[in-house]
């Protein structure tokens, strides 16, 4: 995942956030982490955003929420679309980076992404999640990972994020057997 | 593929991530770049940012001198292109060079176009504005400026009006349509932002036309009908943009409003691609060809053609026609098409006045074809992934035409790929 270099580490592999829909209490708590790590004004715009999503009829009606912040897309759109290259992917670690020096407002990657991740701050200027680069080069989860209470969010390489996804569904159909042994 | 000469008509977005992508993919032979500025690419979206004074001059050119650097590329700077022979495959250089191609793409972008109106090409103080040079001199004429008239409220004339109001110049905005925006907006859309030119103080004078022009020592006078004159510094023409394809020969390269391609950016002559707003390519929705002058589709279109060009097999599927203008403190998108009549067509509209969002949906059936909204970033890039999936609505389409935005959100989640995350 990462190799140490003077103190830091660099980050290599392509990372991503991993979601469990069925754990995701709606508590908020990623979102605040999300602020307080990124010093985002109390009714700005957030990085990651928690929706609710209404699901079946009267009186079968069940709520889902849904935490979601930047895909960083392998083919990211953004990235494309942005007209003073502020947006761009890193080869190594795959991270969608922002420079916000070189932006200049002109909202083209929020009409291009198509899970409304770009957010414009008072300045008129994009920001977006960067995964917690530097949190994440020290050796810590992102903000929001760290504080999901159930567990709903997950963060590492694709590899890795398959891996525990696969070890979950084992343990899912394989529980019920090793209690009735 | 080390053997092949590859040529590169053009300098802007589709050129650069065309020869980007060829080297991406491997090519390591020969790429010459043919462009008639004698510098790194200019981004004419940029250039309203900085005449507004957002940015300096030098990030009018994103990619920057080292980028041909680093692709290698040969570049022959100040070169215009007098002829391309498709069967021969050799482009003549005015001057007298000649470059002989294996592959070639034309990507030579396109210029402003001032309408056939009497006198006006007579008048010294007519300004467009597109490339860097065209900049800079608007930008001088702006410093002295107390009063100008923009010809076409399009997507550059709203623009242009806006950085000169911005800088205190009084201004004019004159379109012969009956709405600002007529290819952009929905006429509802286009009074609710003629509205807030006027607010801006910007004279808005729409169903209009000028018959002649004056010129003296003090600017120019522009003659309205009825006897109306108008006394101006100068007169800023925003009136569209025509393909630079002056050198393509018609016999040997099919043309429509602009070079005809298909989605691998190959042209109906062998080995001769085109890309970006000298080309015409598919509408996504449509499949039909159509001329969409939009910087990131340039940008894609010139990346499959790099790739093509390498050796590589990249296709293009189109895109549909779509923009996003920040415009004073309101942000307009236009998503589609908004233009569509008949009596399957509906309108869903509404006002979020504590977001100060306001929307407008074009229906057909119960399928979104268009969208113009304002002051919402969350959910432009949705709503156009909706428009151009085509997807149905069902028994979420909005009952009234007086919907409020949060119900549109609301049945986005129930419908998009967003909602079917979980």
């Amino acid at each position: 995942m990462e190799e140490a270099q003077g103190g830091n580490r660099v980050l290599k592999g392509k990372f991503g956030f991993s979601f469990d829909a069925t754990r995701c209490s709606g508590c908020m708590a990623c979102v605040v982490a999300c602020m307080d790590q990124n010093d985002l004004p109390e009714h700005g715009p957030s990085f990651r955003r928690v929706t609710c999503f209404e699901r079946g009829e009267y009186p079968e009606v069940r709520l889902h929420f849904l935490s979601m912040a930047c895909q960083h897309c392998l083919d990211a759109p953004c990235v494309m679309v942005c007209p003073t290259t502020a947006l761009s992917k890193s080869a190594g670690n795959g991270i969608v980076q922002f420079d916000r020096d070189l932006c200049v407002g002109c909202h083209s990657c929020a009409l291009a992404c198509d899970f409304g991740v770009p957010q414009f701050q008072d300045d008129g200027k994009m920001n977006k999640c960067d995964f917690c680069q530097s949190r994440v080069e020290h050796g810590l989860e992102p903000a929001c990972v760290r504080v999901c209470t159930t567990r709903a969010l997950g963060f590492g390489t694709l590899e890795e994020l398959d891996r525990r996804k696969a070890e979950r569904a084992s343990l899912k159909f394989l529980t019920p057997f090793s209690k009735g042994g | 593929m080390t053997s092949a000469n590859l040529v590169i008509l053009g300098n802007g977005g589709a050129a650069i991530h065309a020869m980007i992508a060829a080297r991406s993919f491997g090519y390591s032979g020969p790429i010459h770049l043919v462009s008639d500025a004698n510098g790194p690419a200019f981004n004419p979206m940029l250039s309203p940012y900085y005449l507004k004074g957002k940015i300096p001059w030098h990030r009018c050119f994103p990619f920057g001198e080292d980028i041909y650097r680093k692709c290698d590329a040969i570049c022959h700077w100040n070169s215009r292109v007098e002829s391309l022979d498709a069967a021969n495959k050799t482009v003549s250089l005015a001057g007298g060079g000649t470059l002989h191609y294996d592959r070639c793409l034309v990507a030579t972008g396109a210029r402003p176009v001032v309408p056939p109106i009497a006198g006006l090409k007579d008048v010294p103080g007519v300004f467009t504005l597109r490339t860097a040079a065209q900049t800079r001199i608007l930008e001088k004429a702006i410093g002295s400026a107390k009063k100008v008239v923009v010809l076409g409220a399009s997507l550059i004339g709203v623009k242009v009006a806006e950085i000169l109001r911005q800088r205190n110049v009084g201004v004019v905005l004159i379109d012969v349509a009956e709405q600002i925006l007529p290819h952009s907006a929905h006429p509802r859309a286009a009074a609710v932002l003629e509205e807030y030119f006027r607010e801006k103080g910007i004279d808005v004078r729409l169903g209009c036309s000028i018959e002649g022009f004056e010129t003296d020592r003090d600017g120019v006078r522009c003659f309205f009908p009825n006897n109306m004159v108008e006394r101006t510094d100068w007169i800023a023409v925003c009136t569209g943009i025509r393909p630079n394809l002056d050198f393509i020969d018609p016999v040997q390269v099919s043309l429509d409003k602009a070079i005809l391609v298909n989605n691998r950016m190959e042209t109906s002559a062998e080995d001769l691609y085109a890309a970006g707003d000298v080309s015409q390519g598919a509408n996504f929705l449509t499949g039909k060809s159509e001329w969409l002058g939009l910087w990131a589709n340039g940008c894609y279109q010139g990346r499959t053609a790099g790739m093509n060009m390498a050796g590589g097999k990249a296709s293009y599927p189109g895109t549909i026609s779509q923009h996003v203008s920040p415009l004073f403190e309101q942000t307009f998108i236009q998503i589609g098409d908004l233009n569509r009549r008949g009596p399957n067509i509906r309108l869903i509209s509404g006002r979020d006045p504590e977001r100060g969002i306001l929307h407008f949906l074009i229906f057909e059936d119960d399928v979104l074809i268009g969208v113009n909204l304002f002051n919402n970033d969350s959910l432009a890039g949705r709503l156009r992934s909706a428009v151009m999936k085509r997807m149905e609505w069902g028994r979420y389409m909005p009952d009234v035409e007086q919907t409020p935005f949060h119900q549109v959100e609301k049945a986005l989640n129930a419908l998009d790929h967003v909602g079917k995350m979980v």
